[in-house]
C-alpha cells in the first residue's frame, strides 16, 4: 500500500518527462494511431471550429473563421422564416416516430424470432430480414415508388382489402409522408437492428425459462418477465446511442423519397432541418446561413439527448423497484 | 410451437388461451416480414427479366411471364453504366482496404493499455459521435482541402469510422496479451505485432468491418451528391441509376406524347421494346447484385462482430 502510493506520488509529481520518454520509446505504436487521429482532427474537429461561420459572413475564398463578424444576424433571419415552424415540426415528428415506434419494432421482432422453435425457419426469416439493410435508399425509394404508386401492387392490395377506398399515389399525399417515412425505415432496418437483441436474448440463462415452466407461467408472462426484463440494459444503451444520430439518419431517405425535394406534394411535410440546411447552404450557396441552420440542429440534438437520458434514468428507477 | 418442446419436467404446463394468441400473432408477424421483405425484390427481378411489351399489361408477380434478357442488354448499351460501375468498384475496393488499414491500426493501438495518451485519444474519438460541425462547415473544410470534384473525397474522409473503430478495438482487446508479449520480447515492432500476429487471428472482426465499409461505399449517395456536383464522370452507380431511369422515363413520355423519332433523338433508341419500369428494375438489380450475393455468406461474421460490440460497448 505505502509503496504503491509513494510510486503514484512520484509519477503524479513528475509525469511529463516520463510520458514523453515512453512516447518516444513506443513511436511505432503511436505511428499506428496517429493517421486516424489526424484524419479525425481534420474531418471532425475542424468542422466544429467551422461553426463560427454561422456568426460571420462567409464568402467563397475566405479563410474559415476570418470572415466579417455579423453576430446573430443569420439566426434572427432564420427565426423570422415562415417555413421554420414546419421544418422543426417535421424534424421532431419524424425523429420521435423513429425513436419510439421505429425503436420498439426490432425489439418485438427479436423476441418473436426467439419464440420460433424450428431452427431452419428462424434462420431463413432472419437472413431475409437483413436484406433491405444492404440496399441503398436510392434503390429502396425506387421500390417504394413502384409499390405505392397509383398502380402499385401494394396500393392495389390495400384497395382489394378495402383498407383504401380507391387507388391513390402515396407520394402525392403529403399528410401520409410521415407514415411512409416511418414504415419504410422500419422495413429497411428491422432485421438488422434486431441482431443485437437476438444475441442479447441468446445470452439469457435457459434455466430461468425452465423454472418459469415449473411455476406454470404462461408464454406471455415468460416473454415479458424473462426476455424483456433481461435485455432491458441493452435496450436502454441502444436508445441512448440512437438518439445521438437520429437527426442525421434521415437525410438520404427523405431526399430520395421526395425526389431531392422536387416533389411539391411532400415538401411541407418532408422538409427537415438537414434538407433545409442543404438547400440554403449548398444549392443556394448561402454558406453562413446554412451553417446557422445546422447549428440549430445540433441544439435540438442535444435536447433530445438529455431527454433520452432522463427517460433512461426513469426506466432505471422502475427496474430497481 | 411450444408443444414441440418436450421437456422432462414433472409438471406439464397447460396451454392457456393467451399462448395460442401469441402463437398466431408470431406466425402472422413473421409471415408479413418475410413476404414484405422478399416480394419487392422478387417482383423487381421478375419484371427485369420479363419482356417490356408484356410488362405493360401488368400483373407480373414473382416470376417472368415472357422471359428475356433484353432489358439487361439494353441498359448495357448505355456507356454511363460501365463508368459508374467502375467508379463504384474502385471506391469500394480502395475505401474498404484503406478503411481497414487506418481504422484497424488505430483500433489496435487504442486497445493497448501501454499506449501513452490513450485516454486523450479515446475521448477525442468519442466526442464526434455526439457533436459535429454540420453539413456546411464540413463542406467548406473539405472544399478548402481541394477534395470537391476529386475522386479522393470518396476515400479520405471515410478512412476513419469511429463506430467500426470501437468494434475492432473491443475485439483486439480480447486477444490474449501473451501473443503480444512474446513477440515484443523477441524484439518485434508494434507494426509486426499488428500485421503479423493480430491481423491473422482476427478474421471475424475484419470480415465484419470489411462488410461495413464495403456496404457504406457501395451504397453511398450522399458524398457524390454533395461533393461531386461538377463531375458526372466520377458519379457512382447510385447517382447514375437515377439518371438512367430519368432518361428512360423521359424517352417513354416523349414516345407516349407521339413526338417524332427525330425529335427524341438519342434518348428514344430502343424505346419500342422497353418501358421505363423494365429499365428501372434491371438497372436496380444490376446495382444491388454484388451486395446481395455476398452478405448471406458473411452473416455469421457480422452477427459475431455486432455481439462483440454490444458486450463491450
Amino acid at each position: 500500500m505505502k509503496k504503491s502510493s509513494a510510486e503514484a506520488a512520484i509519477q503524479g509529481a513528475n509525469p511529463k518527462p516520463n510520458a514523453f520518454r515512453q512516447f518516444l520509446a513506443q513511436w511505432d505504436l503511436q505511428l499506428l494511431v496517429l493517421p486516424g487521429i489526424i484524419l479525425l482532427f481534420i474531418f471532425s474537429y475542424l468542422p466544429i471550429y467551422g461553426v463560427v461561420m454561422a456568426f460571420q459572413e462567409y464568402k467563397i475564398g475566405d479563410v474559415v473563421g476570418a470572415s466579417q463578424w455579423v453576430g446573430f444576424r443569420w439566426f434572427i433571419e432564420l427565426f423570422k422564416t415562415r417555413e421554420l415552424p414546419g421544418i422543426i415540426r417535421n424534424t421532431l415528428v419524424i425523429s420521435i416516430l423513429n425513436l419510439t415506434i421505429g425503436f420498439v419494432m426490432p425489439i418485438i421482432f427479436a423476441i418473436f424470432l426467439n419464440e420460433l422453435r424450428v431452427a431452419p425457419i428462424k434462420k431463413t426469416v432472419q437472413t431475409i430480414s437483413y436484406l433491405p439493410h444492404f440496399i441503398s435508399w436510392t434503390v429502396c425509394a425506387l421500390l417504394l415508388f413502384d409499390l405505392l404508386g397509383t398502380d402499385g401492387s401494394l396500393t392495389e392490395m390495400l384497395v382489394t382489402l378495402h383498407i383504401l377506398p380507391e387507388k391513390v399515389n402515396f407520394f402525392q399525399k403529403g399528410e401520409w409522408f410521415w407514415g411512409v417515412a416511418l414504415i419504410s425505415n422500419i422495413w429497411k432496418e428491422l432485421g438488422w437492428n434486431a441482431i443485437i437483441y437476438v444475441s442479447a436474448i441468446a445470452g439469457i440463462d435457459a434455466e430461468m425459462y425452465e423454472a418459469a415452466d415449473i411455476d406454470g407461467a404462461t408464454r406471455a408472462q415468460k416473454m415479458w418477465h424473462i426476455t424483456v426484463k433481461s435485455i432491458k440494459p441493452t435496450i436502454i444503451l441502444l436508445l441512448i446511442m440512437n438518439v445521438g444520430g437520429v437527426l442525421n439518419a434521415n437525410f438520404d431517405q427523405i431526399m430520395m423519397l421526395t425526389k431531392q425535394m422536387t416533389n411539391s406534394f411532400l415538401t411541407p411535410y418532408a422538409q427537415v432541418i438537414d434538407t433545409y440546411s442543404y438547400r440554403m447552404g449548398l444549392a443556394l450557396m448561402r454558406f453562413s446561413y446554412g451553417s446557422a441552420v445546422g447549428l440549430l440542429k445540433s441544439v435540438i440534438n442535444f435536447i433530445l439527448l438529455l431527454t433520452a437520458n432522463k427517460i433512461a434514468d426513469l426506466a432505471g428507477e422502475t427496474a430497481l423497484v | 410451437m411450444a408443444a414441440a418442446k418436450v421437456k422432462p419436467t414433472k409438471m406439464k404446463t397447460k396451454k392457456v388461451f393467451s399462448d395460442y394468441v401469441i402463437s398466431v400473432t408470431i406466425f402472422i408477424v413473421m409471415t408479413v416480414v418475410f413476404v414484405t421483405t422478399l416480394y419487392p425484390f422478387l417482383n423487381s427481378l421478375a419484371i427485369s427479366l420479363n419482356a417490356a411489351s408484356d410488362t405493360v399489361r401488368g400483373g407480373i408477380t414473382i416470376y417472368p411471364r415472357q422471359f428475356t434478357i433484353d432489358n439487361y442488354k439494353n441498359i448495357f448499351t448505355n456507356e454511363k453504366i460501365y463508368r459508374a460501375y467502375g467508379v463504384t468498384i474502385a471506391r469500394t475496393v480502395i475505401g474498404t482496404i484503406g478503411g481497414l488499414l487506418v481504422t484497424g491500426a488505430m483500433s489496435f493501438a487504442l486497445s493497448r493499455k501501454t499506449l501513452v495518451f490513450r485516454r486523450f485519444y479515446t475521448i477525442m474519438c468519442l466526442i464526434p459521435m455526439y457533436f459535429g460541425g454540420g453539413l456546411i462547415p464540413t463542406y467548406i473544410i473539405t472544399r478548402s482541402l481541394g477534395l470537391v470534384n476529386n475522386f479522393w473525397v470518396y476515400i479520405i474522409p471515410s478512412l476513419v469510422n469511429i463506430w467500426n473503430m470501437i468494434l475492432m478495438r473491443s475485439y483486439f482487446a480480447g486477444v490474449p496479451d501473451a501473443l503480444e508479449e512474446s513477440a515484443r520480447i523477441d524484439g518485434a515492432s508494434y507494426f509486426t505485432v499488428f500485421f503479423r500476429i493480430f491481423w491473422p487471428v482476427s478474421t471475424p472482426i475484419i470480415a465484419t468491418i470489411a462488410l461495413y465499409f464495403g456496404v457504406q461505399h457501395w451504397n453511398d449517395w450522399y458524398v457524390p451528391t454533395i461533393y461531386m456536383i461538377g463531375r458526372e464522370d466520377l458519379k457512382p452507380m447510385t447517382c447514375v441509376l437515377l439518371s438512367i431511369i430519368n432518361e428512360a422515363a423521359y424517352a417513354e413520355r416523349m414516345a407516349a406524347a407521339g413526338a417524332s423519332a427525330e425529335a427524341i433523338g438519342h434518348a428514344a433508341q430502343g424505346v419500342k421494346t422497353v418501358n421505363s419500369r423494365s429499365i428501372t428494375m434491371a438497372t436496380m438489380i444490376v446495382s444491388i447484385i454484388p451486395i446481395i450475393a455476398i452478405y448471406p455468406f458473411l452473416q455469421r461474421y457480422f452477427i459475431k462482430g455486432i455481439m462483440i460490440g454490444s458486450i463491450k460497448g
